[in-house]
This record gives C-alpha cells, structure tokens and sequence, in this order.
C-alpha cells in the first residue's frame, strides 16, 4: 500500500470507507480529505449510503432446521424438519391409510355383529329385524311374554291338579316346592338372558363410540392440517405487518 | 463451555449428529439473512438456508479445515442461491389472460416477499432492497457480504473467486449506484457515521 493518495482513487476510498487500510494510508487520505471538498464529499455520500443500507433487515422467519437421522436406516436417510412429527400434516398416503383402516374397522364390526347372534331367540330375532331402536323393549317384553306364558301354563297345571290336591294333601307341599322351583328358574333364565342382552349392547355401544372416535379424530386431523396452512399465511401476514409498523416507527424516530 | 465451530466440525466428522446441528443453530441466521437478502424472497431464502446445511452436512467427510467453516457455509449458499438466480431467468414469463387487469389480479393474490412487489412503497428498508435487486449480481453480492456479513475484502474476493483490486471497484460502483438510485426516490442522505452495520464475522451473527 502507498502512503500517497491519488485524488479520485476509487479503491483507496473504498478502503478508507471500510477501515482496512494501513494506518499510514489512512492518514494520507484523511489529510487529502481536507484540501480537496469533492474527496470529502465523495466519501461523506458513501457513508451516508452506508447508513442507509443499514435498514435493510430480512423479515423474520421460523427457521429452527435440525438434521434428524433414524438410527436404523443408511446414512443417506437424512431429514431436515422443522416441525415436531405430530405437528406435521398428515402425507397423502397416511390419510388414505388411516380411512381405510376406519373402513375395514366398520366392515369387522358390521360382520361381527352378523355373527355374534347368541341363539335363536327373540334378542337374535330382533336383531336380524333391523329395528335396532326398538330393540331392546322388544326383547326384554318377549322373554316377559315368554315368562308370563310358561307362569300361564304352569298355573293352569296346578289349577287342573289342584283336585287331585284335596284329595291327596300330602302331595301339596310336594307340587308346591316343584312350582317355586320351576318358578326361580324362570326368573333365574330371564336375568341371565338380560344380562346377556345388556353385555351385548354395552359392547356395541363400546365399539360404535369407539369408531366414531377415531373417524373424529381423522377429521380433527386433516382439519388442523387445513388450519395450519391457514395460520401459516396469517402469521406472514401479521409478521408483515410487524416489519411494516417496525420500519415506519423507526422512520419516525 | 462454548465449543468453538472448529471442534463442533471435528465432532460432527465423528459422527456427531448433535454438534452439526449445534454449528446450524449458530449460523441459520446469517445464512437466511444472506440468501434473503441476495435473491429477495423469504421461502425460497429460507429453503436455500435448509438445503445449504444439508448439503454441508452430506459434504462434512470431504471437509478438511482448508477454509473457515462459515466461509464455506458461504460458498455453498451463494452457489445455491446463483443456481436459484439462474432457473428464476429460464422459466417462462406467465402471461396474464385478456381482459383481466394485471394489477388487479395482483392484489388479489397472495403477499408474496420479491422484490419488485415493495418497489411502490416508501420505506427506507423498501426503497434499499429495490435499489439493491436492480444491481448486478456480483455487486449486489459484494456489497451483501461486507455491509451485512462483516466479511473482509479478502474473503470476499475468495468467495467470489476474483481480484481484491476487483472486489473494490464492485463495491464502490455498487455503493454509488445505490446512492443515486435513493437520492432519485426522494430520500435524502443520512449524515453521520456508520454505526449499525456489523464489522465482523462476530457481529454479523446478530444480523
């Protein structure tokens, strides 16, 4: 580097503008600065452009990258994510997956509740109807009916022995205690077919709130997936917004 | 204990997949500044950033330590952000059909970050990046460096591959440009000395 400053050397300028000259440089131009106003003026515009440029920010963005690698796959495996896996939508194919296992759920449920008929009764019957409303006071009447027929019956029996009863009184107690037998085993069937019935239906209900759970969820899914592009274009929006209030105050300033 | 980029690079050639994302967190932001700031739109900056740390990463077994690791976080966004620059002139203009207003058609769309868009507002901030985007690229690029990057004329002239002599001339053509270009759009010079602007690699960090 020279001591001596040609007036109008553009690059020695740029040095002195940027303070990477020597020492002895520097001086040279600052005294030439003094003898020569065009010099000096030259050199006051570039570091006011400077100053200017010093406004310029970039619009903050959400960078956060980070090389993610699975510990089973090649090294060539790399990822950059930005966001948490849960926090990512879904990808086509994951969508298309998880309807399909919705479907096929449907489908299971729909063939076990054909085949889980326990026996040709009336619960299985009424299944079978469809009238899935009217379903359970269907079946519990007509094992009430069922019930109230085989009570029917019975008394009619004991009505048609009871004169075979006076004339042989010892064998009252007998029919008796065989009547509320057969009585407690009625009553004992009917409980356990309700039983039966209410396990079945607390079953299906498990399964249908269970289903439409996880329809629920996929929909809840794809929704924020929607969402987060909305938000996304918002935040812009609003950031642009800030960079704008943030540049007009600072002017003001 | 801060480890220095040195170490977290040495660590990271021994497999170490958290120190190189140590190294990303440390220069992410110089790195979105500069692509910003050379092809003016914030997703793509930002996808040239995310692609410049994954191919560094990819690289690290071929790095030996023959240049500072930012120097050559540098090189490979600017490269990338040149391939950018280059496919951005080869696609085909998008004509806009009859009977529709072009400018309409503008509002309507989404706010997108280039340049040319902030080209009607007065902004300081506005009115430099227009100035900026209209110089030639290699200028517009050594200014980016020594104005935002605190990069010395040296390492520029590496970056750019070029003559010290070369990267001075760039400078002050682009810097005179710039001021005439924002004394035409009204705005009058700040008098004063160059406070904001980062002098060194160090303070370029906080850019």
């Amino acid at each position: 580097m020279s001591t001596t400053f040609r007036c109008g050397d553009h690059t020695a300028l740029v040095t002195y503008l940027y303070d990477e000259c020597e020492r002895a440089e520097r001086d040279a131009i600052g005294a030439h600065f003094a003898v020569c106003p065009a010099c000096a003026a030259e050199m006051s515009a570039l570091e006011s452009t400077r100053i200017q440029l010093a406004s310029w920010s970039p619009p903050d963005a959400e960078l956060g990258f980070a090389i993610t690698r699975a510990p089973a796959r090649p090294p060539s495996w790399l990822s950059m994510s930005r966001w948490a896996w849960f926090a990512q939508p879904l990808p086509a194919w994951a969508q298309v997956a998880a309807a399909a296992a919705i479907f096929a759920a449907g489908l299971s449920l729909g063939i076990a509740r054909g085949t889980m008929r326990p026996a040709p009764d009336a619960v299985a019957q009424d299944t079978r109807s469809g009238s899935q409303g009217a379903r359970p006071d269907g079946a519990t009447g007509a094992a009430l009916g069922a019930l109230e027929q085989r009570l029917r019956n019975e008394i009619a029996e004991l009505r048609a022995s009871a004169p075979m009863r006076s004339a042989a009184p010892a064998a009252a107690p007998a029919v008796e205690g065989q009547l509320l037998a057969r009585v407690r085993a009625l009553i004992d069937e009917s409980e356990r077919r309700q039983q039966l019935e209410l396990a079945l239906r607390t079953a299906q209900i498990l399964r249908d709130f269970d289903s439409q759970r996880r329809v629920d969820l996929d929909q809840i899914q794809r929704s924020f997936g929607q969402f987060e592009g909305l938000t996304g274009a918002e935040v812009r929006e609003q950031r642009q917004m800030l960079n704008y209030l943030m540049r007009v105050s600072q002017q003001a300033r | 204990m801060t480890w220095t980029d040195e170490d977290l690079v040495a660590r990271s050639r021994g497999g170490d997949v958290e120190s190189f994302n140590q190294l990303i967190l440390r220069w992410e932001r110089p790195i979105y500044a500069l692509a910003y700031r050379v092809i003016g739109r914030e997703e793509d900056a930002r996808d040239i950033c995310q692609e410049t740390f994954l191919r560094a990463f990819r690289a690290l077994p071929g790095f030996k330590g023959q240049a500072k690791f930012s120097s050559w976080l540098y090189r490979i966004a600017l490269n990338l952000c040149r391939d950018w620059v280059r496919r951005q002139r080869r696609a085909p203009l998008v004509e806009v059909p009859q009977g529709v207003d072009a400018l309409d058609l503008a509002a309507q769309g989404k706010p997108t970050e280039s340049i040319e868009d902030l080209v009607s507002r007065r902004e300081l901030s506005e009115a430099v990046a227009e100035a900026m985007a209209l110089l030639p690229q290699e200028q517009r690029t050594a200014i980016i460096l020594k104005e935002y990057h605190g990069m010395t004329f040296q390492e520029i002239a590496e970056l750019q591959g070029c003559p010290l002599s070369t990267v001075k001339t760039r400078l002050y053509q682009g810097l005179t440009v710039l001021r005439r270009r924002l004394e035409k759009n009204g705005l009058a010079p700040a008098f004063g000395h160059v406070k904001n602007a980062p002098f060194s690699h160090e303070e370029a960090k906080r850019v």
